[in-house]
């Protein structure tokens, strides 16, 4: 075919006298373009924050909570009588006490150093309290040093300012510490919590999060070997696979009846808690999806209307060019082309748009910056929306016969 | 140049069938310029459909400048209309969005021709129509007549073997129609085949040969048509 049918010249020269609704089209595409693009590249940024590793076995943990209340409640013996009832328990892997849960929201965190003394840099980790049965019980995997020993753990009372005196920390925690040291070369050295106290590293457990999804040093975690004898306290349990939904309510009622001077509480499971703690995020990626496929339905619907709009009104003129040799193909061509000049105006304005709107999203709520490929991916995408939306017409426009050019109409 | 052998047309409602043309027989040869009359519904606008590829036909054989058309194709029959045959119409239906020389240069890229002979035509045939000066104006910063010679260039531009004229006077005043149809002579005194429907028996009474269609089918006659049906004719469009 030779290029001079496509007749690109004419078609947008015709388009030139007859603006108005071209424009307003390229408009609706270049906002669809602008809103669908910011809106996909933060909703693959929320799903990549979604599926997170979290480090745990989060489909077969749960966690409930223990209150003493009883004048003769002894919380040291309840822990370690209720650990043992725990992990005797057909269907438990194994169970720990910690202070916080991993992805939780809520938990505690402390600053550690390299050096002691005061105005040293520093890194935050979060501080989970547990004991030698964490690595199974979280599903970590120490990856250089050892595990703590039963002879590490001790018990802490509410009170203890202090800390132990062997911690496991993570790999990115020990590569923040120690930029410039292989992680393995971190077992063994000294870091400085409350920016004096010392603790030795014991091991490095491969990865577990923090409890607050949103930090920005979301796996800077520490594990410190205590049992603590608060009047509150958290026992994690992990089950055997497939057993977690059946034991949860065994091992509530083994609990309470076990000793009468507390209540149990808040049992709930890992993946239940992950749920809460990305539901703004869940929330954000529905609104958004919804609100971009009803846009591009509507600038869909916007092209559609046009095109067959103009095909009516141009019955004639149709007619009068297949009477002068267009083929039905050339019809066809003539509104994809018209549709792509329409739409090449739009993603254009588009583009610019989206990146500004980006800026505008960095600068104000602080979202990342968008990748450069989105903006070109947006105006293929559009493009294909526009010619798929205009083939319809199109091709009804074809179908109009030659001898509607001799119709005194 | 163009014989058609008993064709015929009917069109079908789900009631009626209407035959628009019975055993239409007609030869035009190459120079001739004939002129089609008959009243309203006599089936000569159906005959410039079909002999024009409008339309298809029933039954029938049609031989346009030796070849059979009977069985071609959409595609071939527009190539066929393009390469082979000029239009022009009552309403003289040029683009109203496209300037004169956009018009005219419609049917040349369907052929496929390059740009520069493109131009050279497009040029050339406008100068011949009297407009070349005006290859930048619209269709509607003309008159009806200057419309009506931007649809004759744009006709003779791909240099058709013949040239259809569906009532190219009927939108016109008398001298503009004088004008046009000295044109069409002048065309056709250069070679160029004229088949040229017209309810004007006046204008017809211009062409070489007359062709008067009543009830779909031909009664010939050479000069002007008679009396009587020029008045019933007349009549019938009030």
């Amino acid at each position: 075919m030779s290029s001079n049918q496509w007749e690109i010249g004419p078609i947008f020269r015709a388009l030139m006298r007859n603006k108005v609704g071209a424009i307003l089209i390229a408009i609706q595409i270049a906002v669809t373009m602008t809103i669908v693009v910011n809106s996909i590249f933060i909703i693959l940024e929320r799903a990549q924050r979604i599926e997170r590793d979290s480090g745990i076995d989060e489909v077969n943990s749960f966690y409930l909570t223990t209150t003493g209340f009883g004048e003769n409640f002894d919380p040291k013996s309840t822990a370690f009588n209720d650990l043992e009832l725990i992990r005797n328990t057909p269907g438990v892997l194994d169970a720990i006490q910690i202070n916080a849960i991993p992805v939780s929201g809520s938990g505690w965190s402390m600053s550690f150093q390299t050096e002691p003394g005061e105005e040293k840099e520093t890194q935050g980790g979060a501080i989970y309290m547990v004991d030698e049965h964490a690595i199974d019980a979280l599903d970590l995997e120490v990856i250089a040093g050892e595990n703590f020993l039963p002879i590490d753990v001790r018990f802490r009372q509410p009170g203890v300012r202090d800390w132990p005196d062997n911690v496991l920390i993570t790999k990115v925690l020990a590569e923040s510490l120690f930029p410039d040291t292989p992680y393995q070369n971190v077992v063994g050295k000294t870091i400085y919590i409350s920016q004096t106290e010392p603790m030795i590293v014991k091991g490095i457990v491969d990865k577990i999060q923090a409890p607050w999804v949103g930090w920005d040093d979301l796996e800077h975690t520490v594990l410190t070997p205590e049992i603590t004898g608060f009047e509150s306290n958290r026992y994690y349990v992990r089950a055997q696979a497939g057993q977690r939904d059946a034991i949860m309510p065994v091992i509530e009622e083994a609990l309470a009846s076990s000793n009468k001077q507390r209540i149990i509480r808040g049992m709930r499971t890992v993946q239940e808690t992950r749920e809460r703690s990305y539901r703004g995020d869940t929330a954000m990626i529905k609104i958004l999806s919804t609100t971009m496929v009803i846009l591009t339905i509507v600038t869909g619907l916007g092209i559609v209307g046009l095109a067959s709009f103009s095909v009516n009104r141009r019955k004639k003129q149709i007619g009068t060019r297949r009477a002068l040799g267009a083929s039905q193909g050339s019809i066809v061509r003539y509104f994809m082309i018209e549709n792509f000049l329409i739409s090449t105006v739009g993603v254009s304005l588009g583009a610019a748009l989206t990146v500004i709107l980006n800026m505008l999203l960095v600068e104000m709520f602080s979202l990342n910056a968008l990748d450069w490929y989105f903006v070109p991916a947006g105006m293929i995408v559009l493009w294909v929306v526009g010619q798929l939306a205009v083939f319809g017409p199109a091709k009804k426009a074809a179908t109009i016969p030659p001898a509607m050019a001799t119709r005194t109409v | 140049m163009l014989t058609m052998t008993d064709v015929k047309k009917v069109f079908r409602t789900d009631l009626i069938e209407t035959h628009a043309l019975r055993d239409f027989n007609l030869q035009v040869d190459e120079g001739e310029f004939v002129a089609v009359t008959g009243p309203s519904g006599s089936g000569k606008t159906t005959f410039l459909n079909i002999a024009g590829l409008l339309e298809t036909f029933e039954g029938g054989t049609y031989q346009l400048d030796g070849q059979n058309v009977s069985h071609l194709n959409d595609r071939q029959r527009s190539q066929l209309r393009n390469e082979k045959i000029g239009f022009i119409f009552q309403s003289f239906n040029l683009i109203p969005d496209l300037n004169l020389f956009d018009n005219v240069d419609v049917p040349l890229r369907y052929r496929g021709f390059k740009r520069n002979e493109r131009k050279k035509r497009i040029e050339e045939s406008l100068e011949l129509v009297g407009l070349a000066n005006r290859m930048k104006h619209l269709p509607s910063q003309l008159s009806g007549g200057q419309q009506q010679r931007v649809a004759i260039a744009r006709a003779l531009a791909g240099n058709p073997r013949f040239l259809l004229a569906d009532e190219p006077t009927g939108n016109l005043d008398t001298k503009m129609a004088l004008s046009v149809l000295e044109l069409l002579k002048q065309i056709n005194q250069q070679g160029t085949t004229i088949v040229m429907v017209t309810h004007d028996q006046h204008l017809a009474s211009q062409a070489k040969r007359n062709i008067y269609v009543r009830d779909g089918q031909v009664s010939e006659m050479s000069g002007i048509a008679e009396p009587a049906h020029i008045e019933m004719h007349q009549a019938a469009i009030g």
